[in-house]
């Protein structure tokens, strides 16, 4: 039987990865629905899609949570390889369908070939 | 000396500095801690203070290529001189535009004025004179003849015998700038909010971490200082200025080789980020090269008359084996008579008087005199002398203007709607008397025209269609007619939205500019008050603006604009006011500089989302851990280490390739899109932190040292590793390539950083050797960070549609 190292703080621990997780999902939906807002929804499946990384944040906690709790390193890499293998096909197929990729500071809109 | 003095006013070294002096006091006779952050101290002095000098030599070498002449007679025979090589003794012609290079006593005053406000905060021109004044104690204001260094000549010429140079004139002695304050930039005013932002938060992170820490009493009180102290300064991005210093100064050079001289290395941003430029239209558009084509009476004849009285009523300067300099116009009628051998009558007249133009009269007038007679010359737009002619000579015959009034206003538009730029000369006898006055120029006789050309610039267009692809749009601002700038404009195929005047625009109300500015593509002539009323409307309307122009009534808008743009040729306080001095006037070298400035700007933004995002992260999480560890997860010590070394290996950053796409269009300080970013970005580096918080006390049970080791270890790798994902939108290392130095210096770095642990400097830190099984854990925790961050990116460039 795995004897957990500073039991006490492991709840304080758990409290600080989740809420690190929960403040990075809900500031994914501010900023998602903030976008909404200006352009409109499209519909449940594009919304799961758009969140895929969001969903994969919720099984990396799930993993963490249990490997440690097990103090399993053997899970926790394997885990970890599964969860990169999913990112790199998540990547991959997202990069292939933006061809032209404008500036990463310029907002919609504000910016844009003269109309003249 | 003076970087050296700015890199300890820095108010983060000041606190610092305080608190080694009483951790120094707490734990004598161990000094270690105060050594050590003394040490950092140091460290960053000199890295601060090696790249701030090694920016100003750059800048100042750039400034020498910036040359102010001086008209400078000596033995009688006027020459063109550097303005750095006027002694005392010589004589000293000025006029309109030139900033006087040296004290000098009058001796010659054409209606002179001088703008002295650099000197004594007189806001009015001053109006100069020759004569001997009895005063006791003179105060600069009062020596009405005396003419000082620095201060500008606003209307009329003269001549002064230089009395004193450099250190030894007024202006030296009291070593006041020459230059009034810019207005800030974009990117400064930016940079500023970002500052009070990053110090607000610093500073509330700061307090509360020190007020938790002393309540739960788990350290000692100076560890808990120390520790929220080194947390809010791991917030703060102290480097910034150097980064962003040192990418200013590396791009004013590589600019340089393209023949732009970067006056002030600030403005380099805002060049890069502008969408708006306004320019005139005379050698940007058009070649610059204003030639007399022709010149005629109202019958058509060349009246030898007309020529003469144009090279009498001439501002340039020209003789015997002399040059022509003065206006470009005036310039070109004395190469027309010189070219064409007809200037033998001007010898047969005296000049008596002169009034020099000026941009509100549009026009100057001469007074001569020839076999006793006194003749009055006035040479002008055609708007301003027409209304003051009362009669037309026609074959030598005098007839009321009226008469012929249609017939000339019909001549001027059509030769202004064929593109030429059109002069009247107009004249009347008068009494002889001690002086004139622009009130003299009235009761004229028109005589005839004089028609310039001045020919398109063959790849003008090209230059203009590149400008706007790069999401520039041009405004031409010109002080000539409308017709001729339609003109020019529709033969280097610029299409116009819509052509406002200088009248319409006085009858605007503030709103109305700011929407007309929006959809105007030429003003014509328009007032110097009113090119600085459009760039200010451009600006309101939340456009970053560039202004280019070579002329006096252009210093106010190159003041005004966020990137004053000049040339080498231009008068010397339009190249004072600018930021950006071309030594070609050429469009096409414009299109480099935007390109280096958007380079510069993407740079720079790498550092502040790169640091903002990571560093946030990082000690958000060292905040939250010091409330439930039983021990500090890393000692201020550790925390200031790792913030230097981290700051080594951005500095390479202005190096870095920027990708083609970010460099396509303007881009814009945007706070909220900073916020976004650190609000989203920052909390990857908190999971991986308290991921690695788990695996170090759950899986390794470490103590004290050994989890401040593996949570530096992590933090490092992560927060350095992290700009191959964040400096680019594309898939880091296989379409984006980093720049050589990043790479080589960001390896380097988390090289140093993974090996401090095993080395003696890393004992004296308090750090110890790490466990093998955790380094393989380290390797796929950051490989999925960096694909989750990635990850993160597209998610944020989606939804934040980038």
């Amino acid at each position: 039987m795995y004897v957990l190292p500073y039991p006490d703080l492991f709840i304080w621990w758990v409290v600080c990865i989740s809420w690190s997780i929960v403040f990075l999902t809900l500031v994914s939906f501010f900023l998602y629905a903030d976008s909404k807002t200006r352009r409109g929804t499209k519909g449940v499946i594009r919304w799961m899609r758009d969140f895929v990384f969001v969903w994969v944040l919720i099984g990396l906690l799930a993993l963490y949570v249990v490997s440690v709790n097990i103090g399993s390193a053997e899970l926790f890499a394997q885990g970890n390889i599964v969860v990169e293998l999913i990112l790199v096909v998540y990547l991959v197929s997202n990069r292939m369908k933006t061809p032209e990729e404008p500036s990463i500071t310029r907002e919609d809109g504000k910016f844009g070939p003269t109309s003249e | 000396m003076q970087i050296l003095a700015r890199q300890f006013g820095n108010p983060i070294f000041v606190v610092l500095i305080a608190c080694a002096i009483v951790a120094g006091f707490l734990s004598y006779p161990d000094l270690k801690q105060p050594i050590i952050i003394l040490s950092m101290i140091a460290l960053s002095v000199v890295l601060g203070y090696y790249n701030e000098y090694k920016a100003e030599r750059i800048v100042e070498e750039l400034r020498e290529n910036v040359s102010f002449k001086a008209v400078v007679i000596r033995d009688g025979e006027p020459s063109e001189l550097n303005a750095t090589l006027v002694v005392p003794g010589d004589m000293v012609s000025v006029y309109v535009g030139d900033i006087v290079p040296a004290d000098m006593r009058t001796v010659e005053c054409k209606e002179l004025l001088t703008d002295e406000s650099a000197l004594t905060g007189e806001s009015f021109p001053v109006e100069k004179t020759v004569e001997i004044l009895s005063l006791q104690y003179p105060t600069p204001q009062q020596l009405k003849n005396y003419l000082f260094t620095g201060t500008v000549v606003t209307h009329g010429s003269g001549r002064g015998v230089v009395i004193s140079t450099g250190q030894h004139t007024e202006f030296g002695s009291i070593s006041r700038s020459l230059v009034r304050p810019h207005p800030e930039t974009e990117f400064q005013r930016g940079v500023k909010s970002f500052g009070k932002m990053i110090l607000t938060l610093a500073g509330a992170l700061a307090i509360g971490i020190f007020a938790v820490n002393a309540i739960i009493g788990r350290n000692t009180l100076i560890d808990s200082l120390l520790f929220s102290l080194a947390v809010a300064i791991g917030l703060v991005p102290e480097l910034m200025p150097a980064i962003v210093t040192i990418s200013l100064s590396q791009g004013a050079s590589r600019l340089s080789k393209v023949r732009v001289i970067v006056k002030r290395l600030v403005s380099i941003e805002d060049f890069g980020n502008m969408d708006v430029l306004c320019t005139d239209k005379t050698g940007t558009l058009t070649d610059g090269r204003i030639a007399l084509k022709d010149y005629y009476s109202l019958d058509k004849s060349k009246d030898a008359r007309l020529m003469s009285y144009s090279l009498l009523c001439n501002a340039a300067v020209a003789g015997e084996g002399q040059r022509v300099t003065g206006n470009a116009m005036d310039a070109a009628i004395w190469e027309y008579a010189l070219d064409n051998d007809e200037r033998e009558d001007v010898k047969l007249y005296t000049k008596v008087d002169e009034i020099p133009f000026d941009y509100g009269r549009r026009m100057m007038s001469t007074v001569v005199s020839r076999d006793g007679k006194s003749i009055f010359i006035t040479k002008g737009a055609p708007e301003s002398v027409l209304p003051r002619c009362k009669y037309a000579e026609r074959s030598g015959k005098r007839i009321p203007f009226a008469s012929s009034k249609n017939s000339i206003d019909t001549e001027v538009f059509s030769l202004s709607e064929q593109g030429y730029r059109v002069l009247a000369v107009a004249y009347r006898e008068v009494e002889r008397k001690s002086s004139y006055s622009s009130d003299d120029e009235r009761d004229l006789t028109l005589l005839g025209f004089l028609v310039f050309t001045d020919p398109p610039k063959t790849g003008a267009h090209q230059a203009l269609n590149k400008l706007k692809e790069m999401g520039v749009n041009v405004k031409i601002l010109t002080g000539d007619n409308e017709l001729v700038a339609r003109k020019i404009c529709d033969e280097i195929r610029v299409p116009i939205k819509r052509v406002l005047v200088g009248s319409d625009l006085t009858q605007m109300s503030p709103s109305e500019l700011g929407a007309a500015v929006e959809e105007t593509t030429v003003f014509a002539r328009i007032t110097p008050e009113q090119k600085l009323d459009i760039i200010k409307a451009l600006k309101d309307n939340k456009h970053v603006v560039g202004f280019m122009g070579d002329g006096v009534n252009d210093a106010p808008a190159l003041y005004e604009a966020d990137v004053g743009i000049s040339v080498d040729t231009a008068v010397d306080v339009s190249k004072e006011a600018a930021d950006i001095v071309l030594l070609e006037k050429d469009l096409d070298v414009l299109a480099n500089g935007i390109d280096e400035g958007r380079k510069i700007f993407g740079n720079s933004m790498k550092y502040i989302l790169m640091g903002t995002s990571s560093n946030f992260g990082n000690m958000f999480s060292a905040a939250a851990a010091s409330v439930f560890l039983p021990f500090l997860p890393m000692t201020a010590m550790q925390i200031l280490f790792m913030n230097i070394l981290y700051d080594v290996s951005n500095m390479t950053l202005p190096t870095d390739n920027v990708d083609e796409e970010y460099r396509k269009w303007p881009n814009k300080w945007d706070m909220g899109f900073v916020r976004k970013f650190t609000l989203f970005f920052g909390p990857f580096s908190s999971l991986y932190d308290f991921l690695t918080f788990g695996i170090m006390l759950f899986i390794f049970a470490a103590p004290e040292s050994l989890f401040q080791s593996g949570w530096f270890v992590e933090s490092f790798w992560t927060e350095v590793l992290v700009i191959f994902v964040i400096r680019t939108r594309r898939i880091p290392f296989v379409t984006s390539r980093p720049g050589k130095w990043v790479a080589i210096m960001a390896i380097s770095c988390v090289t140093f950083g993974t090996i401090m642990p095993f080395t003696l400097l890393g004992g004296i830190l308090g750090f110890t050797a790490l466990p093998v099984q955790y380094w393989t854990l380290l390797i796929l925790m950051v490989a999925t960070y960096l694909l989750l961050v990635d990850a993160g990116k597209v998610f944020f460039m989606k939804i934040c549609k980038l």
